[in-house]
């Protein structure tokens, strides 16, 4: 079919029929925090880097959820590794090694 | 003396001297792919050392550390005495043979095997006294190896006497190598007993040779021992580089490197072969580790991750695992960095570049000039406890400060750098660096020795003093500007790994927790300080794992029912704190400021 | 006859089961560690979710009490088994002979300085929700001037780095009856709950929570706070995520309350040790038969009553009590 000049915008629905399981299993292989969240936000309000720009692994690790990784990936690449999160993650999750692995899962061009 | 056959030569030398070429052949060849695999810098480190007051220092660190073994000994006297009796007393034989030759076959000196089994090949025309000292000197020594190796033996079976909790098993090459090195001695006393009535002999085997003189009454009798012991050499020095002994050369070679100031730049080639062929498995960094607590997790010790890289396999979990504490840095024998290691392991695979620290560049920093300023950085930010007992201090000693973060901060680079991102980390320390130059301060005070470490070891600050709470307070304390009552509450210091190992700050603390109550022992203190458990060194350790080893922490500084558990670093605070159950957790800065006057 | 039973524990769960036990005709003996009875319940003001006061509630509950033989400032040091008996060795060297046992030794309010963060005992416009009960129930006013007020759930719930995995269950709806009770008494106060899940699971909680909304204006911020600092005015600034925004956000109060969890017993090990039951992970006495029966332990004759088997509310602790002296009774008339 021919296409025209214009399109109908992209709809900004959520569409979890279309995530990429594999990498989410990949990711969660490599640190099984990652489904531990329960999206208190306290990664993201104690975040020394989110003092001063747009960083948050709670929101980060909803976006993947939701299949989003480029959002996903644009929260996080502001990240120090300062592990205050770590330190303060009420579900124990290893908060850095999250970070580190959803930069190479999702990062990997 | 004089010599019993025409050529010198025997058969039997042959598995010796074969095994001896091959060997320095091979040590030949390994050390030219370290020295080719440095890079120029270090090639003319290398070079540079090559001057004799270097060469001395260096015979003197291989005197010390290979035939000594000094450090084996400060371990356990049993385990030390194990490794001097047996290197030293080899060593000597080896020294005591040449002279031999020198003195009584000087028509032989250079021949290889002659020293080895000088006895077979002289026979003893008079005695003198020279002679006997000879023989005498030569049966001690070997008296000592015997006892060095009987001891061997016995750790094999019953290694927890000799201060030895857990070591690594053997494999096949190990076990050729083992087996031969504790049949070389033995034999080598058979042999010479055998021939003691030619060649002469001393307490030993004179004796021995009197014990079976109707067996040796033919001297062919004595070839079979002799070939035996030219065998067990053999076999020992033809499957040394497929063992864990190899150590025994390869320590040579790096103790040279070191001394020349060179660093491992890689965590495989160069420098770090030689640190890596020179472990002996040895397996007291298993003990030393925290993660052995976490039975699962023992393959993670350092021992194992050498083990990986000198069979060229991924070390990785093990690098990635480990916590950094450096504790077995700090009491491996040999003096392998593993931590840089595994440091420049990281870097190899979690340089990702990913980063983007651009928005770094929007923060501005307010005057401080000729002040104070105290840097808290992350950690310190979660424990408020910490930098208000601080201010307070710093209030009442009239020091001016200001607080540079106190509305957030740019992370100080250390946990970056702990994760491979150096070039990430370079980016922190440049911005930080830029806002402590302008504002004009003259000392930064930090709280936290993560912190610490970094803006000491990599941070370039010109004129301003970087300094730790822990010895700014014993400072003030020093110069009269503040006072503390002394109570009798009983304290137990907790060393930070950085602080402790990484800084080689440990006296300051303690002199400041005996200047206001009584400071006890703790089992495993200074430089064997157990890691909190909480480290950012680790990247892939769970929250579970972690607990396990912040317990068995708790429970050895707890050894001696201290009231309060010290420590110096807000991580190691709020990573015990929760935990600790016997007795209070707080950092040093909480106990003095309780206790001003 | 084998009429005696020892009751561990004289709070709400500990005198309930002994005035259902003195009904159906046995002696009781309740040893309490305190030097009054009640437990937790004698230090709060009101409550939830219908704000009825709570020491008119204990005085009914010990209304009935008067046949049972109190121990105070005592404590149970050994337990031993002969035959059928239980013999007691009290701290005061008193010796009892019982036929049954009930643990009804409660819980221990999470120590909120352990949360290092949000400065409990460092700044004074922090304090828990027992030190505010405390101030409802003695009129502290000063406590009262505070103009912003903050909420804080969940402290020493749902953590997994205090060791109290657990939900406390009963914060969420205390933090709201606190701050509706402080509105009444400083409705110039804003107030705000910081909260990761509200659960409002018991008849009239929604309500209560709906009032907080809708009367007293409380605004409810989903995000758990993760620091107190100070500033230059001995304000305290508080940090959390709004994550409905997904927005970091600070906010300046005057007082910031803590609402400190339902943690174990800190002697759970001991007691249990002692009567031959094991504590589950989160510290809580393990209960055999949890959904067919809350009360009843491994060892014959010991029944457990009340939030020492984990967080509970009020009435569902009396009723546990009564499950466990009718419990006691089916044992001993077997």
């Amino acid at each position: 079919m021919k296409e025209f000049g214009y399109s109908l915008s992209p709809s900004s629905r959520v569409d979890l029929d279309k995530i990429d399981k594999i990498k989410q299993e990949r990711l969660f292989a490599l640190e099984p925090g990652f489904r531990k969240c329960m999206a208190c936000g306290s990664c993201s309000a104690t975040c020394s880097a989110g003092n001063f720009t747009d960083v948050s692994l709670r929101r980060a690790i909803a976006y993947i959820q939701n299949g989003q990784d480029l959002a996903a990936l644009s929260l996080l690449k502001h990240c120090m590794l300062c592990g205050k999160c770590l330190v303060i993650c009420p579900r124990g999750i290893n908060t850095r090694n999250l970070i580190m692995n959803v930069l190479k899962v999702y990062g990997e061009k | 003396m004089r010599e019993r056959f025409l050529f010198g030569y025997d058969p039997f030398v042959l598995p010796f001297t074969l095994g001896m070429v091959f060997i320095v052949l091979y040590l030949l060849i390994g050390s030219v792919r370290i020295i080719l695999a440095l890079n120029k810098e270090e090639r003319l480190l290398l070079l540079r050392s090559m001057n004799p007051k270097q060469l001395l220092i260096t015979a003197k660190d291989v005197f010390v550390d290979c035939l000594l073994h000094i450090k084996v000994f400060k371990r356990n006297i049993l385990l030390g005495y194990m490794h001097f009796s047996i290197a030293f007393g080899w060593f000597m034989i080896i020294l005591v043979g040449h002279l031999e030759v020198i003195l009584y076959t000087p028509q032989r000196n250079g021949v290889l095997y002659y020293p080895v089994f000088f006895r077979y090949f002289v026979m003893e025309t008079q005695q003198t006294l020279r002679g006997a000292f000879f023989f005498f000197l030569m049966d001690l020594f070997l008296l000592m190896i015997l006892s060095g190796v009987a001891l061997a033996i016995f750790k094999r079976f019953r290694s927890m006497a000799l201060g030895m909790r857990r070591t690594t098993k053997l494999k096949i090459g190990d076990r050729f190598v083992l087996y031969s090195l504790w049949a070389i001695f033995p034999l080598r006393l058979l042999a010479e007993s055998f021939t003691a009535n030619i060649s002469g002999g001393s307490f030993l085997t004179k004796s021995i040779n009197h014990l079976v003189h109707g067996f040796v009454t033919n001297p062919d009798n004595a070839l079979p021992i002799w070939w035996s012991y030219s065998i067990a050499l053999g076999v020992f020095l033809f499957t040394l580089p497929f063992s864990r002994y190899m150590h025994i050369p390869t320590e040579i070679i790096l103790i040279f490197l070191r001394n020349a100031g060179i660093k491992s730049t890689s965590y495989r080639n160069g420098y770090a072969e030689s640190e890596i062929y020179s472990c002996s498995r040895c397996g007291i960094c298993i003990d030393a580790c925290p993660m052995g607590v976490n039975r699962g997790d023992i393959k993670f010790s350092t021992v194992y991750t050498i083990r990986l890289l000198r069979r060229r396999e991924n070390p990785h979990e093990g690098a990635e695992k480990c916590l950094m504490c450096n504790k077995c840095v700090e009491v491996c024998p040999v003096g392998i960095n593993s931590t840089r290691l595994k440091l420049l392991y990281r870097q190899s695979v979690n340089d990702s570049g990913q980063h983007d620290f651009s928005y770094l560049s929007l923060l501005r920093e307010s005057d401080s000039s000729g002040k104070v300023l105290y840097y808290a950085g992350c950690m310190t930010h979660l424990t408020p406890g910490i930098y208000r007992s601080l201010f307070n201090i710093l209030d009442k000693a009239g020091v001016e400060y200001s607080f540079m973060d106190k509305d957030g901060s740019v992370c100080c680079g250390r946990p970056l750098m702990l994760s491979g991102d150096v070039k990430g980390a370079g980016e922190l320390i440049k911005k930080n660096t830029e806002l402590i130059k302008a504002s004009g301060c003259k000392t930064l005070l930090l709280s936290c020795p993560i912190c610490y470490k970094i803006f000491r070891d990599e941070y370039k600050l010109e004129g301003i003093e970087v300094i730790h709470h822990s010895v700014y307070i014993n400072n003030l304390l020093k110069s009269g500007k503040i006072k503390v009552k002394r109570g009798t509450g009983k304290y137990v210091y907790h060393d930070p790994c950085e602080l402790g190992r990484g800084a080689g700050i440990y006296e300051q603390p303690r002199e400041l927790l005996s200047e206001t109550g009584i400071l006890m022992d703790s089992p495993e203190e200074r430089g064997e300080s157990i890691c909190c458990g909480g480290s950012l060194g680790s990247l892939t350790m769970s929250c579970d794992k972690r607990r396990k080893i912040t317990e068995h922490a708790l429970d050895v500084l707890n050894t001696n029912k201290p009231d309060i558990v010290a420590t110096a670093c807000p991580l190691c605070m709020r990573t015990f704190s929760p935990l600790n159950k016997k007795s209070e957790t707080a950092d040093i800065a909480q106990i003095i400021s309780r206790n001003l006057i | 006859m084998n009429k005696e039973v020892l009751v561990i524990g004289g709070g709400p769960a500990g005198i309930e089961c002994a005035n259902s036990l003195i009904s159906l005709g046995y002696k009781v003996f309740i040893v309490e560690k305190c030097s009054e009875p009640g437990g937790h319940l004698r230090k709060w003001d009101r409550l939830f979710p219908y704000g009825v006061s709570a020491s008119d509630t204990l005085d009914k509950l010990l209304q009935k009490s008067g046949k049972a033989i109190f121990f105070y400032d005592t404590e149970v040091q050994t337990i031993n088994q002969v035959d059928e008996k239980f013999v007691i060795t009290l701290s005061d060297d008193t010796q009892l002979h019982v036929s049954s046992i009930v643990v009804a030794t409660g819980f221990t309010l999470f120590p909120a300085a352990k949360k290092e963060e949000y400065g409990y005992g460092i700044y004074n416009g922090v304090i828990t929700n027992a030190d505010l009960e405390d101030g409802f129930k003695t009129h502290k006013k000063e406590l009262f001037k505070a103009n912003r007020v903050g909420f804080v759930h969940c402290v020493g719930s749902r953590d997994e780095k205090v060791c109290n995995r657990h939900c406390s269950k009963v914060c969420c709806v205390t933090a709201v009856k606190q701050a509706c009770e402080y509105k009444d008494l400083n409705p110039d106060a804003e107030v705000y709950c910081f909260y990761m899940d509200l659960r409002m699971f018991g008849r009239g909680y929604e309500d209560l929570y709906l009032k907080a909304q809708n009367k007293y204006g409380i605004r409810f911020i989903r995000g758990r706070v993760s620091e107190v600092a100070e500033d230059v005015n001995g304000c305290l600034v508080v940090k959390a995520e709004d994550t409905l925004t997904s927005r970091p956000l600070k906010v300046t109060l005057d007082l910031l309350v803590l609402m400190s969890g339902m943690s174990k017993n800190d002697d759970n090990d001991k007691i249990a040790d002692m009567l031959g039951i094991k504590t589950e992970e989160d510290g809580f006495l393990s209960l055999p038969e949890p959904t067919l029966n809350n009360c009843q332990t491994v060892t014959d004759g010991v029944f457990l009553a009340g939030s020492v088997t984990g967080p509970k509310t009020l009435p569902e602790t009396l009723n546990e009590a009564r499950a466990a002296a009718l419990s006691v009774h089916k044992y001993l008339s077997r």
